[in-house]
């Protein structure tokens, strides 16, 4: 492949640790296994609470929690050219050579992109959830993606169907689109020491408890299974809305003793939740990609899904067994994995998911992405408004102006706060620790 | 990390590209590689129905309808003012259009047990006691403000009132109605009832008072139910109805005012003719995308 380069790249998104989420973990991961690669990984995220400055965690992997306070759903609030002072200070004193852009409803990850645009740098999104086209919000937020991926110079989605949609969306050319799944840390999620039992058949349920994730399809399903089978106990951690009903449900059937309610479960107690069981439920209505059964699969459990989304491209058949977003169907489906549940060997299935998924992976098909995208060529001005006059009648203009004005900040800028008065920071490379797990639960070492 | 690229193909033809993502890169195709059953389960304009010109033009007859009725309504409050009608005919007026109404119910609804005829009877009763005590108030409601803020406060609300109406149902419901009233129905009634308390507020005998808001109120919150029976009851009956109110309304507007005449007539071709056919113009840039990426809809309805 000959010499690799070393990138500098920055991270951006609104969601990163200390909140746990899809997103939060890959930004986490895809940084560590990137700077294992031998790159520089900064991220830049808003302030938590009073979580707010500069921080080190794992590997050297710095992170800038800009001094702004979320305002709605974890977004920084969208002040267009707010964020073009910060931006520009973090990218000249980090020297970084490419920024990367986490999930299509992030404010702060639009704006940071609209701005590296502004200033030159290439630009890659990775788009981490499916969109519908019908409502109001979608029909907003697909106009926004448009604008933003006018001019990426490459974009990622974590399934297939995820760049279908993403496709759909935003008018990309689907050759600038990679897929690129999600991975499990597979060291942390290892499946109980012993194996357990069979003569009662535990069904593990780990999600957060909303409309979204199937939690109706739960209170349909759990009473029919516990009726059919006598011998089958339910665990559901997580909390939301919809755990007024579950509760009702339990009440109504009487299930207290057949279905244990943990509650909100801590991201580091989930793996102990997961290996007490035998089955993984997981009935969300949408996915683009579903972390949950890859932690579930790499704990030794048999998952039953719907099939909705991105779901079917992440588990091998014999791994998974899928069912229509029905109550019926899904009662047909745990029955089915009940029936070949004595087939399946969890050390075997954890020793498969180490060949299947693999953060390291990911970094390395990530830095060809990388690779790709700085050989994109520079285009000045005119021809980048072209590219925003075809994204529609009225809004083209208005991107165009937008973007106008963002360069004439950015030279007022470059006179006010010149170039040479921002201190470039120096690069130290941290001694590796190869001891060290690189879960995010031991990692924070802030230097204060 | 080697166990990904292990595969050693031994074959002349690389093995066929998968639509899975588990496995790492897929040997001899690079991640942005397009496959040609890319968007083969997209499905377009799925649940779009083919309009007909005529069913759409039949349907803007019931907003034509309620377009002459709250012109109508306007006339009288005009006559009003200009004192041509007295109370007397006023109270008349009421007491016709409230037989009428009982009539229509009577005749068009199935089930109309004399319980609920009584129920109904009394309601009446105590909403006509109320209105008659209440209008000392209204008559000083506005005596402060100019008469032409009046009329200006009483369009715009009309106005309003017309364009978040509930065409298809009515807001005061019958028993045994479907839907539940919106939000934007009970707004435009609540905008009527207030045109209606500023235009008796610029009377000034008690009795007329009582008599102008006593034929809004009984229109506007009653009118609706009575022609939604109406079109329920019978299609024609329905179309006969609409078409007669329409040619009596612009023959009463025709003798008030030229201009008024001309801007009706406008209004109600542009509602049944301009309108239908932009609709169906329109139905050519409707691109409706369903797929695999769609959020799955629940087959059971969520009873809390």
């Amino acid at each position: 492949m000959g010499e690799r380069k070393r990138h500098r790249i920055l991270m951006v998104s609104d969601f990163f640790y200390p909140n746990f989420g899809g997103v939060e973990n890959h930004i986490y991961y895809l940084s560590q296994c990137l700077l294992k690669l031998g790159h520089k990984v900064v991220v830049m995220t808003h302030a938590y609470q009073n979580r707010s400055g500069v921080r080190y965690m794992t590997g050297g992997l710095k992170v800038y929690y800009v001094p702004w306070r979320p305002f709605l759903m974890q977004n920084t609030f969208p002040t267009f050219y707010g964020t073009l002072p910060i931006v520009r200070t973090i990218l000249l004193r980090e020297k970084i050579s490419l920024v990367h852009g986490h999930q299509a409803f992030s404010t702060l990850c639009h704006e940071a992109l609209m701005h590296a645009r502004t200033m030159g740098y290439k630009v890659v999104f990775t788009d981490h959830s499916l969109y519908g086209f019908a409502d109001a919000g979608s029909i907003h937020m697909n106009k926004v993606l448009q604008f933003t991926l006018a001019e990426v110079s490459q974009a990622i989605c974590v399934s297939h169907t995820s760049k279908e949609n993403t496709v759909l969306r935003s008018g990309l050319p689907p050759e600038k689109v990679f897929v690129i799944p999600n991975a499990v840390d597979t060291a942390m999620f290892k499946p109980a020491p012993t194996r357990l039992s069979r003569h009662e058949i535990v069904i593990v349920v780990i999600s957060r408890l909303v409309y979204r994730k199937g939690a109706d399809l739960l209170v349909e399903v759990i009473p029919e299974v516990c009726r059919l089978y006598p011998n089958v106990r339910f665990i559901v951690g997580g909390d939301g809305p919809k755990r007024v009903r579950l509760e009702e449900m339990r009440e109504k059937h009487s299930l207290q003793d057949r279905v244990e309610m943990l509650g909100a479960v801590q991201h580091s107690q989930v793996r102990s939740v997961l290996i007490t069981g035998h089955i993984f439920l997981n009935s969300s209505l949408t996915e683009a990609f579903c972390i949950a059964i890859l932690e579930a699969a790499s704990c030794g459990l048999l998952t039953v899904s719907t099939r909705v989304g991105g779901v079917p491209e992440v588990l091998p058949d014999d791994m998974v067994v899928l069912a229509k977003p029905d109550p019926s169907d899904m009662v047909q489906a745990i029955k089915k994995a009940i029936s070949i549940l004595p087939n399946i060997d969890p050390e075997e299935m954890h020793n498969r998911m180490k060949e299947l998924y693999n953060w390291h992976d990911v970094a390395k098909r990530t830095e060809i992405v990388y690779d790709r995208a700085l050989k994109c060529s520079n285009q000045n001005l005119i021809k980048r408004l072209s590219r925003y006059l075809s994204c529609g009648a009225w809004a083209g203009k208005l991107f165009c102006l937008v973007m106008i004005i963002d360069f004439l900040f950015w030279h007022l800028l470059q006179r006010w706060q010149p170039a040479e008065d921002i201190e470039e920071v120096p690069d130290f490379v941290l001694s590796h620790d190869q001891d060290a797990g690189i879960s995010p639960d031991n990692k924070n070492q802030s230097f204060r | 990390m080697d166990t990904f690229m292990s595969e050693v193909i031994t074959s002349p033809t690389r093995p066929r590209w998968r639509k899975v993502a588990y496995g790492g890169m897929q040997p001899g195709f690079d991640d942005n590689h397009t496959d040609d059953s890319f968007l083969e389960e997209m499905v377009m304009n799925a649940n779009v129905v083919k309009r007909d010109i005529l069913k759409v033009m039949l349907d803007t007859v019931s907003i034509s309808q309620y377009l002459c009725i709250v012109a109508l309504v306007g006339l009288v409050w005009t006559y009003t003012l200009r004192s041509i009608l007295n109370e007397n005919s006023l109270l008349l007026l009421d007491v016709t259009l409230l037989g009428l109404g009982f009539l229509v119910l009577l005749l068009t609804k199935e089930m109309l047990s004399f319980n609920l005829f009584l129920r109904y009877l009394l309601n009446i009763s105590f909403f006509i006691s109320g209105l008659y005590v209440l209008a000392p108030i209204y008559q000083t409601l506005t005596t402060s403000i100019s008469s032409n803020s009046i009329w200006a406060v009483t369009v715009a609300l009309l106005v309003l009132h017309l364009f978040l109406h509930d065409y298809f149902g009515s807001t005061v419901r019958a028993p045994g109605a479907l839907h539940n009233p919106t939000l934007t129905s009970c707004i435009s009634l609540n905008a009527s009832v207030v045109a209606s308390v500023f235009i008796a507020s610029c009377l000034r005998s008690r009795l007329l008072v009582f008599a102008i808001m006593l034929f809004s109120l009984q229109v506007f919150l009653f009118a609706p139910l009575v022609t939604y029976c109406i079109k329920k009851y019978s299609f024609r009956l329905h179309l006969w109805f609409s078409f007669g109110l329409m040619i009596a309304t612009l023959a009463f507007v025709y003798t008030l005012h030229l201009l008024l005449f001309v801007m009706l007539l406008g209004l109600l071709i542009f509602v049944t003719v301009v309108c239908p056919y932009w609709l169906i113009r329109m139905q050519v840039y409707k691109f409706e995308i369903n797929g695999p990426w769609d959020e799955a809809k629940l087959c059971f309805d969520i009873t809390d």
